[in-house]
């Protein structure tokens, strides 16, 4: 277990005119991490991802509960968690006015290297990232994605046996996301485990080997993603029936294979087995009782739909 | 920590050296002084010959870019909080006070620099000081500069807010000017000024300035700037270390 936590809260005070408030962003979260694989938190904004990584980090202190990385205390033992892990926050963190070779050998000296180590390490890993010919350029002149592979390249400086990722996507092109993604899979790889928090469904889909999905500081439920979409069902058909809604619903529900149907706004989904197959039946269902249909679509469930039954409302809704 | 220190120290300095333009940049504006206000000075009741001027102005000058040159210090590092840069170095195995004191250390040495070629300029102007109070000042300048700069970065890492931190560098800029007898001596002002001036450290500072420059060692002012521009740079210093590591965790 790289990463052991036990019921993280942290509680934010502000001191406002009408007298403090306080924005309980982390209500008691559990986190267990095995070594070597890609951890992915799953959440809206607001959910309190960045605030749990933040603590883990020994960023902030929690308000509550214990976190161990590589077995060590995040509040008893900040020094020997920070040799164990690299971070890369969600604004980047690279010095915009030095060269980006310039913030690599200092990253890499701060953590013991000598000069020519630090030099030799920095160069290995601008060939990784294809970063060799901006190395020179200072960090302001360059681009999104090319800031983002400077702040990766420095957060993996020292070899750290964990790597935090913020948001690690956020404001990239396709292209640099996907290339992004590779990143993350070689350093899995070479035996890092990596925490990332992401509010994309397809990237926590397509990169984590496990998740947790959290909502209103909460932990709303655990898994691989395979195992997670299980949950709901192989398929889902999203159906807008107008006025007759309610009765669709009721309808829809008692056909012996459909699984669950959730209504949202003017829509309704719902989940089944084998949508292919079972699709017709469905439609033949729809023409007895006299509804009539506005528009139907099957897609394959996503993790959106595993938010959706836990939290009642789909991820691309809430903000 | 010493190694960490002369890590972040090197850092800044080459980061300085890269854009060399800046530091030469502030030092125009006391150039300026030197080159109208001393003329001007030596012009009316107060002032004498230009090099007796020169030898009352040209320590006030020096700590004007002690001060005003390393009070703006600060104003980079809230971008670097902003960005990011200073959270990522507070989760590495950095020694965090050397963040600060690399710092400082290059703020103190672009100092030493700059009144080393604003003294150049005084003396091409007729300026003749005492040798070794010259480089009695410069050390005085270097503390100064660390009071200032530990304010700076301070005062960056509690508010983390450019405007709020100008506003508060602006209320203070006028009666420090005034108040330390950079531009005319304090000797010109009326005694209540003067009773209030004993109270700012700075006034010690450019007084004892004057002092050193007319080669005048068994002067009192001369320890007392040392001892509290010493101390007062101690504190603001432990000010901007403990800001810096409540930064994280």
């Amino acid at each position: 277990m790289i990463i052991e936590a036990h019921g993280l809260k942290k509680t934010f005070t502000s001191r406002s005119r009408k007298g403090p408030k306080t924005v309980e962003a982390v209500k008691g979260v559990d986190l267990s991490v095995e070594s070597g694989e890609i951890f992915g938190v799953l959440g809206p904004n607001g959910a309190g991802k960045t605030t749990t990584v933040r603590m883990l980090a020994t960023l902030i202190p929690p308000t509550a509960g214990t976190a161990l990385i590589a077995g060590y205390d995040v509040t008893g033992q900040p020094a020997k968690v920070r040799e164990n892990i690299g971070y890369v926050g969600q604004a980047g963190g690279v010095d915009e006015n030095a060269p980006g070779r310039e913030g690599l050998v200092l990253a890499a000296r701060i953590g013991g290297m000598s000069r020519r180590q630090a030099q030799a390490r920095s160069e290995e890993l601008m060939a990784a990232f294809s970063l060799t010919d901006l190395a020179d350029r200072p960090i302001r002149t360059l681009s999104g994605g090319q800031k983002r592979r400077f702040a990766l390249a420095v957060g993996l400086v020292n070899r750290p046996p964990l790597f935090f990722l913020d948001e690690p996507t956020t404001g990239l092109d396709p292209q640099n996301r996907a290339n992004l993604w590779d990143e993350v899979r070689d350093l899995r790889r070479q035996g890092t485990s990596i925490l990332l928090t992401t509010h994309y469904l397809e990237e926590a889909d397509a990169l984590c080997d496990r998740l947790v999905i959290i909502d209103h500081g909460l932990v709303v439920t655990e898994g691989s993603p395979g195992e997670l979409k299980k949950e709901v069902a192989g398929d889902v058909v999203t159906l807008r029936l107008g006025d007759d809604a309610r009765i669709g619903q009721e309808l829809l529900a008692a056909q012996p294979y459909i699984k669950e149907v959730q209504p949202e706004e003017d829509t309704l989904r719902a989940y089944l087995d084998d949508g292919e197959h079972n699709l017709p039946l469905l439609l033949r269902a729809l023409t007895e009782r006299g509804l009539s249909l506005k528009s139907i679509s099957l897609d394959r469930a996503t993790l959106d739909d595993v938010f959706l039954r836990h939290t009642g409302r789909s991820l691309r809704d809430a903000a | 920590m010493l190694r960490q220190t002369t890590l972040f120290l090197g850092y800044e300095l080459r980061n300085t050296l890269r854009n060399p333009i800046w530091p030469l940049f502030g030092l125009l504006q006391p150039v300026l002084y030197l080159l109208l206000f001393a003329p001007l000075v030596a012009n009316t009741a107060a002032g004498g010959s230009q090099a007796d001027t020169l030898l009352q102005f040209t320590p006030g000058v020096m700590m004007m870019i002690a001060l005003f040159g390393s009070l703006f210090v600060g104003f980079g590092m809230i971008s670097e909080i902003r960005n990011g840069y200073l959270e990522r170095l507070a989760v590495s195995q950095t020694w965090r006070p050397a963040i600060v004191l690399g710092r400082t250390l290059r703020d103190m040495i672009v100092l030493v620099v700059q009144a080393l070629l604003l003294v150049a300029l005084a003396w091409a102007m007729g300026l003749r000081a005492s040798v070794p109070g010259l480089a009695l000042m410069l050390l005085l300048m270097a503390a100064t500069g660390l009071l200032a700069s530990g304010l700076s970065y301070g005062m960056a890492l509690a508010l983390r807010d450019e405007n709020g931190m100008s506003q508060i560098m602006q209320f203070f800029a006028l009666p420090l000017i005034l108040l330390t007898g950079i531009m005319l001596p304090m000797s010109l002002a009326p005694d209540w000024m003067q009773a209030i001036a004993q109270f700012n450290p700075l006034y010690h500072a450019v007084e004892a300035g004057r002092a050193l420059f007319a080669g005048d060692f068994s002067n009192g002012s001369i320890p007392l700037a040392f001892a509290l521009t010493l101390a007062l740079g101690a504190l603001t210093m432990a000010w901007s270390v403990s800001s810096m590591r409540k930064l994280a965790g």
